[in-house]
């Protein structure tokens, strides 16, 4: 007996041992993921508040005098409104067409067995996995040849191109997810395809959507190789002038206003898409089904 | 699914998404392909060549292009691989504070590429951070030079940090589909933790491990605005060679003798990767 119950007592503090382990585990790791993420992050706000006239050189360890000044720079003399301007202008239209065009295509892989479906869903899968500078500087070719190249159009498309696969993708999950039960109820009842897609199908990829709009909101104001090759000189977007910031006129002030205003949007929106995935619309409207 | 039969309506609707992909993707394949034996030339005239072929196989500086950006391929994605495999095995098990720490990681993942190879070029220049904390501490005399350094170090540093999350996230799917039996099982019959690791979390992840290593290779090897900003003045990325030669020196025909390569290394790449999981998992 008395063997027994030692017995047990080691393995509940191997269990505690092992738990406290675990803990001094996480902690150690967050710390080292702060230092990660945060340094690099904080690093460049410091670097973009460094006051003009005060410069942060070598032997200083902090920055002598902070302030707004190089954001009032970068706004006053550089043309980042107007990239401001056509990226943001730009990432709507893109999302649009992309929409538009993956609606059906989801459809049919969400909803259909057809032959070569796999085949079709790595032909959507293409514009990710293709080497970007490749595809970008050759399509160029073919849209000089239409007159597309140095055009805002030809930018929507060559946008809309990059965001499709994420839209269909998540479209074409959340048309899967849609019980063939609700489907076969409405077709009972009479409802017509144009019903169907109004009051079944919008709404219950409704989620699916917004996650798909976001994705393909942020890879187009993130999209670089297509419109450095397609676009500039005549249309910069935020991308293109950090990059002449980064490249041969190196001035790293202006690059960490710039990298914060193409940063901050985008790290806001996705944090918003994860939380909003994870509510589950579909399961949540339909119980246990 | 319906189970209605396939009708060619069916087929009508995949045309705006996939027709469109395919158009847009499939013509500039096409043109990278006819444009590299001199067909559809839009400099000098049309005439099938293999010149340019042997031109870049003779050139003894798009050779180190290639070699430069095989060698930041393999490395990049052995280098997060290595940083994200513990990670994912540390977070498999939920547990206070792990959710927290989850989304603390994903945080790269929402920062575009050429503001996470500024963000890092900030910590890793001449005097950047690194740099003064090795030197503060006594480590090193001189400071070291990681940017735009000759074995682009600073390049894979880049590419580790931008793509931990991404690689995280397919390790942590693969690894979640191993079930608890299977370790208590072995734990029971007396396996290690090293045996427990080599053995079972290794070989069973080892799908999730070879599309991330694809993944992460592809993108490092055909990348141009980091290694642009970040790699050694010589030799320049075979992607940044190649939109040199186009655009600076207007040969695109040679261009597009590179775009070649990469496209076909990319598919080879995936090829091989895609044969050792075959042989790794025993499935055809």
């Amino acid at each position: 007996m008395a063997a027994t119950k030692q017995k047990n007592l080691w393995y509940v503090r191997q269990a505690r041992r092992k738990r406290r382990f675990t803990t001094l585990l996480t902690v150690f790791f967050i710390l080292v993921q702060v230092l990660w993420v945060g340094v690099p992050i904080f690093m460049t706000v410091l670097w973009s508040l460094v006051d003009p006239n005060h410069p942060w050189s070598f032997p200083n360890i902090l920055p002598e005098k902070l302030s707004w000044g190089q954001w009032m720079y970068v706004f006053k003399y550089t043309n980042i409104l107007r990239a401001l301007k056509t990226s943001y202008t730009l990432a709507p239209c893109a999302v649009l067409l992309s929409f538009l065009f993956s609606l059906p295509t989801a459809y049919v892989l969400g909803r259909k067995q057809i032959p070569g479906k796999k085949f079709f869903q790595t032909i959507v899968l293409l514009p990710i996995i293709m080497p970007g500078m490749v595809v970008a500087l050759f399509l160029s070719r073919v849209f000089n040849a239409f007159g597309l190249a140095q055009n805002f159009f030809g930018l929507v498309l060559a946008h809309t191109l990059m965001g499709l696969p994420y839209m269909i993708r998540v479209l074409t999950t959340s048309f899967e997810a849609i019980p063939q039960d609700v489907i076969d109820a409405a077709e009972n009842l009479g409802a017509n395809t144009f019903v169907k897609i109004k009051d079944i199908f919008l709404p219950m990829v409704r989620p699916g959507l917004l996650a798909g709009m976001i994705f393909a909101f942020t890879t187009s104001i993130e999209e670089f190789n297509l419109t450095f090759i397609i676009g500039t000189p005549t249309f910069e977007t935020i991308p293109t002038i950090l990059y002449s910031f980064l490249g041969y006129n190196f001035i790293r002030t202006n690059a960490s206003v710039v990298a914060l205003i193409m940063m901050i949007p985008n790290i806001i929106m996705l944090f918003a898409v994860e939380n909003f995935l994870k509510s589950d619309y579909l399961s949540a409207s339909l119980g246990k089904l | 699914m319906e189970r209605k039969n396939v009708s060619s309506i069916d087929y009508l609707l995949l045309i705006p998404g996939v027709g469109f992909i395919l158009l847009f993707i499939g013509s500039s394949i096409f043109i990278t392909i006819t444009q590299s034996f001199g067909v559809l030339s839009v400099t000098g005239k049309s005439q099938f060549t293999i010149e340019n072929w042997k031109a870049i196989f003779h050139d003894k500086e798009s050779l180190d292009s290639i070699l430069f950006s095989l060698k930041i391929g393999l490395l990049s994605s052995v280098g997060t691989l290595l940083f994200a495999f513990p990670v994912a095995l540390f977070l498999r098990k939920g547990g206070s504070g792990k959710r927290f720490l989850a989304s603390l990681i994903k945080i790269p993942l929402f920062i575009p590429a050429l503001v996470a190879a500024f963000l890092i070029i900030n910590l890793i220049s001449y005097h950047g951070i690194v740099n003064e904390a090795l030197l503060a501490l006594g480590i090193i005399k001189k400071p070291l030079r990681m940017l735009n350094d000759k074995f682009g170090w600073g390049v894979v540093a880049i590419q580790v940090w931008k793509n931990l999350p991404f690689v995280l996230l397919i390790l942590s799917s693969s690894l979640a589909s191993i079930r608890d039996d299977t370790i208590d099982a072995a734990r029971n019959l007396g396996a290690g933790t090293f045996s427990v690791l080599f053995r079972i979390y290794v070989p069973l992840a080892m799908p999730g491990i070879l599309v991330s290593m694809i993944l992460m290779f592809i993108k490092a090897f055909g990348d141009f605005a980091i290694m642009s900003v970040a790699g050694p003045t010589y030799p320049p990325s075979i992607a940044l060679r190649m939109r040199n030669t186009a655009t600076l020196f207007q040969e695109w025909d040679k261009a597009a003798v590179l775009g070649v390569i990469i496209i076909l290394t990319t598919l080879f790449i995936t090829w091989l990767y895609s044969r050792l999981a075959e042989f790794v998992t025993g499935r055809k």
